[in-house]
């Protein structure tokens, strides 16, 4: 009787073990987003379209959403209004949007974003500097920073980032300590 | 007559400059070429110097995108590239040669940082279904360009290599609005 006990305890066990495997398995990376693992996120001060001065390393505590764009490249304007739903999903949690123009002026920025009925804003890196530290893929690319500061993964091209693939994806990061 | 033959030979080349598309098993690559007056329009809106404009106006802009429709990576490095025009080889000028040059030249930084935003990147890891591109810029030729671009597989680089060729295009010219 104490053995069958046992074995129903250790089937127990297993299976739940196996039930937790799974489920980690399922919260793996979305398609279009990979491991990045290179370290600490290279600080940078740059302000935005208001002239407010923001500085990376201030983000520590929470994870970053940390995108690099430009008006003239077509995916990145498709994939603005996901970005925007993101933001609007993500609300009130230790979750910070940055969002990078490359090389283009203010008025170009702020053209284009009210164009596009979005209400992000964005940071300006007017001479390119900023980006070419970063060395995106391409245009767009985003990378998440974890609350410690280090890049943790990287988004390849445009995303639907409204999606709840996407959403869930950061939410379950935002529990974990990844 | 002499009319007649000008607009068939503009016709033919406009045909001969338009997008190619190698297609392989485990990726596809389209091959684009721009004319003169795209580019400079491309450019001209982003507020590139004149100076800047009138050198790029006599390159031969080849928009490139690459899709990796594999399972695994598809390696680019663009030293693997050769390329001829009329069967003659010809040099495609790394994107240090262009950010010396327009260094040389004064050029503000933001707009030479937009311009390398608009190349081909020199190396990428192309993960299963990531589409990149960019332009190759070449020497300004009226004879047939020949491209021959090998990509190694493989996490290591060590799967299969694939090899996409095409020697049908042309650098795109713009249509002179007299040609009738």
């Amino acid at each position: 009787m104490k053995l069958k006990q046992t074995f129903t305890l250790l089937v127990f066990v297993l299976s739940s073990f196996l039930s937790l495997s799974l489920s980690a398995s399922n919260s793996q990376v979305p398609f279009g987003i990979r491991h990045y693992d290179i370290g600490s996120a290279q600080n940078f001060t740059l302000s935005d379209i208001d002239g407010e001065k923001y500085e990376l390393n201030n983000s520590k505590g929470n994870w970053v959403f940390l995108h690099f764009w430009a008006s003239w490249c077509g995916p990145c304007r498709v994939e603005m209004p996901g970005i925007q739903q993101l933001a609007d999903k993500m609300k009130g949690e230790k979750f910070q949007i940055i969002m990078i123009n490359t090389a283009e002026d203010e008025d170009t920025v702020f053209e284009f974003l009210g164009s596009i009925n979005v209400e992000l804003n964005s940071l300006l890196d007017i001479d390119g500097q900023v980006t070419e530290v970063w060395k995106p893929r391409g245009l767009p690319t985003s990378f998440l920073i974890n609350p410690k500061g280090k890049v943790k993964y990287q988004a390849i091209g445009g995303r639907e980032w409204g999606d709840p693939i996407y959403i869930n994806f950061i939410k379950k990061l935002l529990k974990s300590d990844a | 007559m002499f009319k007649i033959i000008t607009l068939m030979l503009v016709v033919s080349n406009i045909q001969a400059a338009q997008s190619i598309v190698v297609k392989t098993p485990d990726m596809e690559v389209d091959f684009t070429p721009r004319t003169a007056n795209q580019m400079g329009s491309f450019y001209e809106a982003r507020g590139f110097p004149k100076a800047m404009r009138d050198v790029l106006k006599k390159q031969c802009f080849i928009t490139v995108g690459i899709h990796n429709k594999s399972n695994t990576k598809i390696w680019l490095d663009m030293s693997n590239w050769k390329f001829t025009a009329g069967g003659e080889p010809i040099v495609r000028e790394h994107r240090d040669y262009w950010k010396q040059r327009w260094q040389n030249m004064g050029m503000p930084l933001s707009k030479q940082s937009t311009f390398r935003w608009t190349l081909i990147p020199e190396t990428l890891d192309y993960l299963p279904d990531e589409h990149e591109g960019g332009n190759i810029l070449l020497p300004f030729s009226d004879k047939p360009i020949s491209i021959t671009a090998t990509f190694a597989t493989g996490e290591n680089k060590q799967g299969e290599t694939i090899v996409i060729t095409t020697d049908k295009l042309f650098c795109a010219e713009d249509v002179e609005e007299d040609a009738e």
